[in-house]
């Protein structure tokens, strides 16, 4: 480990340097250095974000991969293309894979990219914590999917319920795959919400008080304290499956004490809050797409921030609605059903706001504002099922059944997806400084609205009728073959779209139209900067007076001056009113994070096979940590 | 340097098909070179009967344990799949092999769970034992459980004395547990000089 930054005790400022000089002294500064080292060694929170997004968007890929090989499967009756075991592995990793290695991890790469262009700071807080959980989260990917090849791929479902996961039933170490990777993934996702709330908290540009932070900045701090108290309670369970199946202990065993059902309330109690970690992100992208694309600002700006800060608390309060089949008392089961129900006022707040915005603005029907519109009418109609299924007497007759498959892909491609493939419409320019074509854009907005809703709308008859979900076949007999037949071939549709819309991302990389710095003339301060952002962010760091800083100053935007131009410096400001407080050190790349996250992981595999890898990995991740927090002789606090 | 990922997934999906003997070989090598260890522990073979032929002779044995000339028989894959072992687990309880045995720690019958094998450790020597009988108690099983199950049965017993590898050995039942389950058994010394 080489520190090339020579100690500066009295550092330059940019307060009375010309542009052309702050900007090749800043990129002295803050840039990355090509190459492999500086590829591995980056801190950058856009290349981090960058590389978070794209390698979701892989997961995505393979795990569509799974449910197009399961639609294979279930087009006929009595199919033998694929056998009750790779079913169950199929199922499996699909689930798994989009909810712990896409959904989640995408939503955070939105915010590590986006979030500190949006509050106008240089970089994340902990930007080498940052780096250190994309290593974490890529390796726990690459590892699941690389024991699925080795046909040790999780096969009791995403949320491996014991005793079939348990050391008696979930035999091989199919299981131990499984719970490592959540350790993987939740120890990737908490590291990436402290930093979020961090920069949130402590970042903002001077002026950006607590009323003036944008949507989707507010969605993000909700959905980080979401997973700060929602994932300890998975990784808590996943560390008691993996013990209880490799030493031997008793926490899921009912005859020597433990309890089967323990594991079902620690999982929802991550897994339901998950659903809105998923979601809230989603409603973020919402709210930062309208304004721009009907020309005002958002109707009930209050209202909806009070409404993602509430659904963030009631998230928590939810979880036995997936448990109702388990013979919970009747007491409880009537509570969860109040608050499941509960949960449809923020979240129908939330959406009368955005129609009203939409109703008294002038919207220009570009493809994320498509995207929207889609989300809204999809969203709307997986609601409906959500309180449907909240009610305990409907949801024992559809539990497990193609009802719920059909309710939970309407709530999360709706809820989710949709807004996801618009905010990448929509910040693509941004990110790549070039345009998605208008034209593929709609084409493949028309086959996914299409082809999710031909697809998955027959999947509630089919419930109806009885098709239990996780079935690898099914008899002629049972009259659901027409049904799954209509439903196998849509997915083609669904599918062409999402094709169409891959292919646009990558051409338009090459030959999409020069975006600008803010070609949807846009309010947010992301769009003040260059288009991709420059390593540094910002030349100099705006003042933010009012919530929509782009409408409001349209000629130029006011500046502090002060920072540092020959060592990394940003602005830390007070959490109420973003008064400016300190000038903050911000630290420079390093290796060490991407070999403590090899030491992590290789701990963590061992950990699969023998326990004793906890004793042994805990020196080579002693070592990194000690090279990773090494002082560098740095006169980091002269402040 | 993530596109590898998708072909590792398309050759997964063609796993299934079993008859294509190229693929699976394409497939042999590719897992070659992702990962040293084969995973014959995590195959399941859901289509009944499959037995394994026992090596010829075996079941003209001789009373008395190899005479040290007998080559060492190959490990047979019921004993390096988890699943298989697994099922020798329940099929020990299910057949009352426990009425005798107990729970390996031996009663009637004589303990699994320790180094003195009187009659041979290898799978072979126990699947003989259980097909054809042993003197003073051991009844013959031959045609009243089937020839795989027999196998799973004797997997199952070679992991009760700690002769299966630690990751496909099972792990304990939910239930009373009165002793360490096979996962965690020690692996026995050699006997008399002989290895397992």
């Amino acid at each position: 480990m080489k520190d090339t930054s020579p100690p500066v005790t009295s550092g330059l400022r940019d307060t009375e340097l010309d542009d052309a000089t702050l900007d090749r002294l800043l990129k002295k500064t803050w840039e990355t250095p090509k190459g492999l080292y500086g590829w591995l060694a980056t801190v950058d929170h856009k290349a981090i974000g960058r590389r978070y997004i794209v390698t979701a968007f892989i997961f995505f890929l393979l795990a569509g991969l799974a449910a197009v090989a399961m639609r294979l499967q279930l087009a006929v009756p009595e199919n033998q293309l694929v056998g009750p075991d790779l079913y169950n592995q199929l199922f499996t990793m699909h689930g798994t894979t989009m909810m712990f290695l896409f959904a989640v991890p995408i939503m955070e790469a939105f915010g590590v990219y986006l979030v500190p262009l949006m509050i106008g700071t240089r970089n994340i807080a902990f930007p080498r914590l940052n780096a250190f959980s994309y290593w974490v989260y890529l390796s726990g990917g690459i590892m699941l999917w690389v024991a699925f090849a080795l046909n040790t791929g999780a096969d009791a479902g995403w949320f491996s319920y014991v005793p079939l996961a348990g050391p008696e039933f979930g035999v091989g170490k199919r299981s131990d795959f499984w719970a490592q990777m959540v350790t993987f993934t939740e120890v990737a996702g908490l590291a990436v919400a402290v930093e979020i709330i961090a920069t949130i908290f402590k970042q903002r540009a001077p002026g950006m008080s607590l009323d003036r932070i944008p949507i989707f900045v507010w969605s993000m701090l909700v959905t980080s304290f979401v997973i700060l108290f929602a994932m300890p309670a998975v990784m808590i369970a996943s560390t008691m499956l993996i013990l209880d199946r490799l030493v031997g202990t008793h926490f899921f065993n009912p005859a020597e004490g433990g309890d089967a059902l323990l594991w079902q309330h620690l999982f929802w109690f991550f897994g339901h809050p998950e659903v809105y970690i998923i979601f809230i992100p989603a409603t973020g992208f919402v709210s930062a797409i309208i304004p721009t694309f009907v020309r005002r600002p958002m109707f009930g700006h209050l209202a909806i921030v009070l409404a993602l800060i509430s659904i963030g608390f009631l998230s928590f309060g939810l979880w036995v609605h997936h448990m109702f089949a388990t013979g919970l008392p009747q007491l409880g089961e009537s509570f969860f059903t109040a608050s499941s129900m509960a949960i449809a006022i923020p979240s129908g707040l939330q959406i009368f706001c955005w129609i009203a915005t939409i109703w008294g603005g002038r919207p220009i029907f570009k493809t994320p504002m498509l995207f929207v519109l889609g989300f809204i009418v999809t969203f709307v109609l997986g609601g409906l099922t959500g309180v449907m299924v909240a009610s305990v007497p409907l949801d024992l007759q559809v539990h497990d059944t193609y009802f719920v498959v059909a309710h939970f892909h309407y709530v999360l491609v709706g809820g989710a997806v949709f807004p996801l493939l618009g905010a990448v419409h929509y910040w693509y320019p941004k990110v790549t400084g070039r345009m998605m074509g208008e034209q593929l854009g709609l084409w493949s907005f028309a086959l996914i609205f299409i082809g999710f809703n031909a697809t998955f709308f027959p999947m509630h008859i089919l419930g109806l009728q009885g098709m239990p979900r996780r079935v690898y076949t099914y008899m002629p007999e049972t009259g659901w073959a027409g049904t799954n037949l209509f439903v196998s071939l849509s997915s083609s549709l669904l599918v062409a779209g999402l094709i169409l819309f891959a292919w646009n991302a990558v051409k338009s990389l090459k030959s999409g139209a020069a975006a600008g710095d803010n070609p949807w003339d846009a309010p947010t301060l992301e769009w003040a900067t260059s288009s991709p952002p420059r390593s540094y962010n910002f030349s100099r760091i705006p003042v933010v007076s009012h919530r929509e800083p782009l409408w409001a100053q349209r000629q130029f935007l006011d500046v502090v001056s002060g920072l540092r131009v020959d060592a990394r410096e940003l602005v830390s400001g007070t959490v109420a009113d973003a008064a400016p407080q300190l000038r903050e050190p911000s630290v420079d790349n390093s290796i060490w994070p991407f070999l403590s996250a090899l030491a992590v992981g290789a701990t963590f595999i061992g950990s699969i096979f023998t326990p004793w890898a906890v004793v042994w990995g805990g020196i080579p991740i002693a070592i990194g940590l000690i090279g990773w927090f090494w002082p560098k002789g740095n006169p980091e606090d002269e402040e | 340097m993530q596109f590898w990922l998708p072909t590792v997934f398309l050759v997964a999906i063609y796993r299934g098909q079993k008859s294509d003997a190229a693929m699976m070989r394409a497939i042999m090598l590719l897992a070659l070179l992702v990962a040293p260890a084969s995973c014959q522990r995590e195959e399941r073979d859901l289509t009944g009967s499959v037995p394994e032929k026992p090596a010829a002779g075996i079941e003209q044995s001789v009373l008395h344990p190899g005479d040290g000339n007998n080559p060492a028989p190959a490990r047979s894959k019921y004993e390096e799949t988890a699943f298989d072992v697994a099922e020798g687990k329940r099929l020990f309880q299910w057949f009352n092999c426990s009425g005798c045995h107990f729970n390996g720690g031996g009663g009637i019958g004589p303990a699994l769970m320790d180094d003195k094998w009187f009659y041979g450790s290898s799978i072979e020597n126990i699947v003989a034992t259980i097909k054809e009988g042993r003197p003073n108690g051991m009844p013959s099983f031959k045609g009243l459980v089937p020839e795989k199950e027999v196998w799973q049965l004797a997997a199952y017993v070679r992991s009760v004395g700690g002769f299966v590898a630690k990751d496909v050995a099972p792990s304990r039942n939910d239930d009373l547990n009165a002793a360490p389950a096979e996962n965690r058994a020690p692996t026995p010394s050699p006997f008399n000089g002989k290895g397992p």
